[in-house]
């Protein structure tokens, strides 16, 4: 039975996906009801899951009990189980927010669509992770980029319908690339299965390196799209600030992780670290992405609007990410993946509070939010608490990836990359600081408010205050994480 | 000169592959008409799909069915035209979404290109 759990709860999420259509009265209502209860569900049968990998060890599921080399495999280990435990209970947290605050931005009739989609989105995340066959991997990256255009584009604006196509069509080109990167990989291997495809390809790579060279630049540019790497990010601004709030909090602190974990997987599951390094690929990525790094956080100092600016910022801390993975180190590696799962609480803590002061104050400009710390203080302490960790100020979770990151790159031998760690961390402090101050010391315009917990909707309040409370545990107890990363990062090299 | 025709021959599948995949390519980065980007994208996806079908193919092979009289036969690799039958799906998909997308932005903006969108919204911006 706990064999079956990640195919059972996949199969849950797409069948509530379909159900939903046809409800009839309420149906808004029943289906956010339904929602947070399946996720919740799901969230602790996948914790489950990941318990029992951990004490009996990893497996790979076969469906239709069909050999490996014809049929699609799914491959539960360290890494799928924590990760997809990790993407359901955000995408939990997320949705528990959205009841209130999704009735403001998008059209009364479409929000049961809209909890089609987004369980939609999350099944083909899960089987991203889970999944052990290209192809497969495909399918399920198309899926993913259709519904997370279609999340953008319901709200019904203008601008979301011209955002939602440029995503598209950037998306497209890049699952184009990355499909004919699976083709030459193929021509290669002649098998789609990641584990026989790697066991083929390290025999004889030595014959075919231009082929496997032209098709892992095919796929890490598709991918490199995907996830907003930085000459690539283009369609990001636009998408994210424009998206509904929930949207926003899914896209940016999941859905680009997703396409991080597939490079993970390219490189290391398909390929091998020996073979990457002698292609001489790590070089590459590590240019692109310290120039994210850098860029990203200048483009965000410009920025007036709030959601606009976390967008940019998404690009550097993209940057971090594949960072972490260009220096082919264990230690490298895993504070990569530690920062995705940083990065994703942080980046979750500030579209929501963003959007809970859209929601109670209608402002999004960041000239006007003067003393808005006294008329929202909940909402601007876990603005505060993630934007100290996108700083990197201790007792934040990011600050504890920061650290790991530049014990990675010196353990790499590499201080010049350091340099540019902290030159970043410094463009960050320079437009998130300005806002806190202004928020808690500057004089608010209208002056008769007195201080008091502010009167969102009590689902806001609770999703704010539990990403702000995981922000911290995991910054003062980073060796949660880090345990099950160890792991995931040990399947990778070995 | 000879042997590089023939080898150009032989493999005109894949450089009509990469020929079209350039072209839609261009198409989609360079017209500003929306619904010429999707042509472009079409384009792209049919390259991919004719790589893909061209590497199963096998020379004097015969099609994959197995009875018992034709053992011993060399048959043409089925598994890239199964999956490319998926792709197509996904293809026709994206298709579909992104000329609805199209629709709407025609309803709104009263044109279907985008430099002519992009300057209507920098107008807004501005005042």
């Amino acid at each position: 039975m706990i064999k079956h759990i990640p195919i059972l709860v996949q199969v849950s999420l797409l069948a509530s996906a379909v159900l939903f259509p046809l409800l009839k009265k309420n149906k808004a209502t029943k289906s956010k009801l339904l929602t947070v209860a399946l996720l919740a569900v799901s969230a602790v049968f996948l914790l489950i899951s990941l318990i029992d990998v951990q004490q009996n060890g990893a497996f790979d599921y076969n469906f239709g009990n069909y050999e490996s080399f014809i049929g699609i495999q799914y491959s539960v280990n360290a890494f799928s189980t924590f990760m997809a435990f990790f993407v359901i209970t955000l995408a939990l947290i997320i949705m528990i927010f959205s009841t209130k605050d999704i009735d403001h931005e998008i059209p009364q009739g479409s929000i049961s669509q809209y909890y089609t989609l987004v369980l939609i989105l999350l099944f083909s995340m899960v089987g991203m992770i889970y999944t052990n066959d290209l192809f497969n991997m495909y399918v399920f990256m198309e899926i993913l980029s259709l519904t997370s255009c279609a999340i953008i584009s319901i709200k019904s604006k203008k601008e979301n319908y011209l955002a939602a196509l440029r995503y598209l069509v950037l998306n497209t080109i890049g699952s184009l690339s990355v499909l004919f990167g699976i083709a030459l990989l193929y021509m290669v291997s002649g098998h789609l299965n990641m584990s026989m495809m790697s066991q083929s390809i390290s025999m004889i790579w030595q014959l075919y390196p231009t082929n496997i060279l032209i098709a892992t630049g095919f796929m890490l540019t598709g991918f490199a799209i995907k996830a907003a790497v930085f000459p690539l990010h283009i369609w990001l601004p636009d998408a994210h600030s424009n998206a509904p709030t929930p949207s926003s909090a899914l896209l940016s602190s999941l859905v680009v992780k997703i396409y991080v974990f597939a490079v993970y997987k390219l490189l290391f599951d398909v390929l091998g670290k020996d073979i990457v390094v002698a292609l001489g690929i790590p070089t590459v990525i590590t240019v692109f992405a310290a120039s994210g790094m850098l860029f990203g956080s200048i483009f965000a100092i410009g920025q007036k609007d709030i959601k606009r600016m976390l967008a940019y910022s998404s690009v550097a801390q993209i940057g971090y990410i594949f960072l972490g993975l260009s220096l082919m180190t264990e230690a490298g590696l895993a504070a990569g993946l530690f920062h995705v799962v940083s990065h994703g609480l942080m980046k979750t803590a500030l579209f929501l509070s963003a959007g809970s002061i859209i929601y109670y104050r209608n402002k999004r400009d960041i000239r006007d939010l003067d003393g808005i710390g006294i008329e929202m203080p909940v909402t601007m302490i876990v603005f505060a608490i993630a934007a100290m960790g996108m700083i990197g100020i201790p007792g934040t979770n990011g600050f504890m990836s920061k650290l790991y990151l530049s014990f990675a790159v010196l353990g790499a031998g590499q201080p010049l990359l350091l340099a540019v760690i902290l030159l970043s961390s410094y463009l960050n402090a320079v437009y998130y600081l300005p806002i806190v101050i202004s928020a808690f010391l500057k004089e608010p315009k209208s002056k008769n408010i007195s201080m008091h917990i502010e009167v969102l909707p009590l689902p806001m309040l609770f999703s704010l205050v539990t990403i702000g409370f995981l922000c911290l545990l995991t910054g003062f107890y980073p060796t949660l994480v880090m345990n099950f990363i160890t792991q995931a990062v040990n399947i990778f090299l070995s | 000169m000879n042997n590089f025709l023939i080898d150009l021959a032989n493999h005109i599948n894949y450089i009509a592959a990469i020929a079209l995949f350039v072209i839609g390519l261009y198409t989609v980065l360079t017209h500003s008409n929306l619904l010429k980007k999707v042509i472009g994208i079409n384009i792209m996806e049919t390259s991919v799909f004719l790589f893909f079908v061209s590497i199963g193919f096998v020379n004097d092979g015969s099609s994959p069915i197995i009875d018992l009289g034709s053992l011993g036969k060399i048959y043409v690799n089925p598994v890239p035209s199964a999956l490319i039958l998926t792709g197509i799906v996904v293809a026709v998909s994206i298709t579909a979404y992104s000329l609805s997308l199209i629709i709407r932005l025609y309803q709104a903006y009263g044109t279907m290109d985008l430099d002519e969108i992009l300057a209507m919204r920098s107008e807004v911006n501005n005042d």
